[in-house]
């Protein structure tokens, strides 16, 4: 792949400290194409470039099969694309690595370990000693909400039970970046709210990078410094959006802020926009 | 005990009977020399128990056995698992294992006896080929099946393709393996039976088939009736080791099959 010249340039610059943030993910002109079982291309992603600066909170919005979670294993290093490069602080993305901490969809827990074995795994492997492993496993356990589930199997959990599992085991060693493909989307109500809250709290504190994959424009809204907007058949970005609220934000006030109302209305409109002018061929 | 648990419970014991009970009216209906009753066939067993030379032969079967299956599984899960997770190993392995499946291992025989003679080696190979074929495929079935995603939150937790192979595959594969260690149990009983039939030299098959041809057939049906005794426990007390070890992927209103 050949380089942009325009950004090439801005790479060359020293990074002061003066600069408010700098650039840790991008993705330049990137393409996903599969082979479908009838031997026909299906292009998943198209032409996909988006920067993502050190400490920001991007969530990606989009209509199921626009290729979300393809883009997300992209960054994490599990797919490489089929054109265009990803990057993470300046270094070509050719494989997984414990920067990128990834919470799948699907949870992806080892069955065979308990909640405890799967939170601490993490940890262990990075070297940290046993003891400190476990205090901090079970201080994240705790905190998602699973106080008392340590010694649970996951086929002894609910779905829910098992999504929060996933995200503990993530935060447990420290990733700098964190790859979130709609983690509260099997959440009810109550708990999807209360981690919300508790993932804005981690990310103020910690100031780790995010993208987060979700269905909900409200949560999208909520959480993030800038939505993306995706559409599908071939998967593209349609529009990103910088959400620009006050941080930190409370669910409460936030709900009652018509600059957020208008935010999720607004997002809202251009997907029924999409909807009305029918599937892309 | 509630009295659906404790027919649970009594209901191998009643089967056995039962099927002893058929064994000694047909005998005596029949009124066939070849065909011994139950009880004559439960009185000869503790003449072959008591026999030095008998405990021997048995014991050294047991020992072929033992050697064939534990050599076999050593080889084969790892063999399977790196077939389940590589097409190259696959693509390699395959033709021969299935050039190799079809063919009645003890149908090797004569020609590794040509070779290896009548021993211990020709006999523990018949049962390492035989133990292998499940194994592998039960192995290679279950290192297929392991959910990508899984990998791919060891890979990002900083885990070296080997080490998802012995930490995540092996134990994910882990409940599959053991199906295909099961059958290789009882499949390393059969072959170490036949191996013995046709190298009659020493072990269970060979105390048998000696029997038949001195027409002892109560002494026939005591060392059927010893083997299958033999099989029977292996594989119950396998089957506890294997529900130990995958308790945690068992659902929870299972129904075993196994004589425990
Ligand atoms: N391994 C694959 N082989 C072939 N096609 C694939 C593969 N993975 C994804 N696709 C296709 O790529 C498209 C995007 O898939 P992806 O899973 O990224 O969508 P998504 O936006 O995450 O959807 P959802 O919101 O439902 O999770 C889909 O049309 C899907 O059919
Ligand atoms: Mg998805």
């Amino acid at each position: 792949m050949t380089v942009v010249p325009a950004r090439s340039s801005k790479w060359v610059r020293p990074v002061t400290s003066q600069e408010p943030a700098s650039a840790i993910i991008e993705i330049d002109r990137v393409s996903q194409v599969f082979q479908t079982s009838a031997r026909k291309d299906h292009v998943a992603l198209s032409d996909i470039s988006l920067t993502i600066e050190e400490g920001a909170f991007v969530s990606i919005l989009g209509p199921s099969g626009c290729g979300k979670s393809t883009l997300l294993y992209i960054v994490g290093g599990f797919v490489s694309p089929t054109s265009g490069s990803a990057k993470i602080k300046g270094h070509a993305i050719t494989g997984p690595g414990p920067d990128r901490g990834p919470v799948f969809q699907e949870f992806a827990l080892f069955p065979w370990k308990t909640v405890l074995g799967n939170v601490i795994y993490g940890p262990r492997q990075q070297g940290v000693r046993a003891a400190e492993a476990e205090a901090q496993s079970r201080a994240l356990i705790k905190m998602v909400g699973l106080k008392g589930y340590e010694n649970f199997y996951p086929k002894e959990l609910s779905g829910g039970m098992k999504q929060r599992v996933a995200l503990a085991r993530t935060l447990a060693y420290h990733p700098e970046v964190l790859l979130m493909d709609e983690p509260f989307g099997a959440l009810d109500a109550h708990t999807r709210t209360r981690l919300q809250n508790d993932l804005l709290n981690i990310w103020e504190r910690d100031r780790k990078t995010v993208l987060f994959v979700t269905h909900s424009v409200d949560e999208a809204v909520f959480l993030s410094d800038k939505v993306v907007m995706m559409s599908k058949s071939p998967g593209r970005i349609r529009e990103v959006i910088d959400i620009d609220l006050p941080r930190p934000r409370r669910r409460s006030e936030l709900l009652l802020d018509p600059r957020y109302q208008k935010y999720v209305v607004d997002i809202e409109r251009m997907f029924d926009e999409s909807d009305e002018a029918g599937p892309a061929s | 005990m509630s009295p659906a648990a404790l027919l649970r419970r009594v209901a191998p014991v009643l089967a056995c009977i039962g099927l002893l009970a058929v064994w000694q009216v047909a005998s005596l209906a029949l009124k066939n020399d070849s065909f011994p009753t139950a009880t004559e066939a439960i009185r000869a067993i503790p003449d072959i128990l008591g026999d030095k030379e008998s405990l021997i032969n048995i014991l050294a079967s047991l020992r072929r056995m033992a050697l064939g299956f534990g050599v076999a599984v050593l080889i084969s899960i790892p063999l399977g698992l790196l077939m389940g997770r590589s097409r190259g190993v696959a693509a390699f392995f395959n033709p021969l294992l299935m050039v190799i499946y079809p063919v009645p291992k003890a149908a090797l025989m004569p020609i590794i006896m040509l070779w290896l003679g009548v021993g211990d080696v020709t006999k523990t190979l018949v049962i390492f080929l035989g133990v292998s074929l499940p194994v592998i495929y039960h192995s290679f079935e279950g290192a297929k099946a392991v959910e990508e995603k899984m990998l791919w939150s060891g890979a990002a937790m900083g885990l070296s393709p080997a080490q998802r192979l012995v930490r995540i595959v092996l134990p994910a594969a882990l409940p599959e393996i053991l199906t295909g260690c099961r059958t290789g149990l009882v499949l390393a009983l059969i072959t170490m039976i036949t191996s013995e039939m046709i190298a009659r030299q020493s072990g269970a098959g060979n105390i048998l088939f000696n029997a038949l041809d001195m027409g002892q057939y109560d002494t026939v049906f005591a060392m059927i009736i010893i083997v299958g005794a033999m099989g029977i426990s292996l594989d119950a007390i396998f089957e506890r080791v294997r529900a130990r070890l995958v308790r945690w992927s068992e659902p929870q209103f299972d129904m075993p099959l196994s004589f425990s």
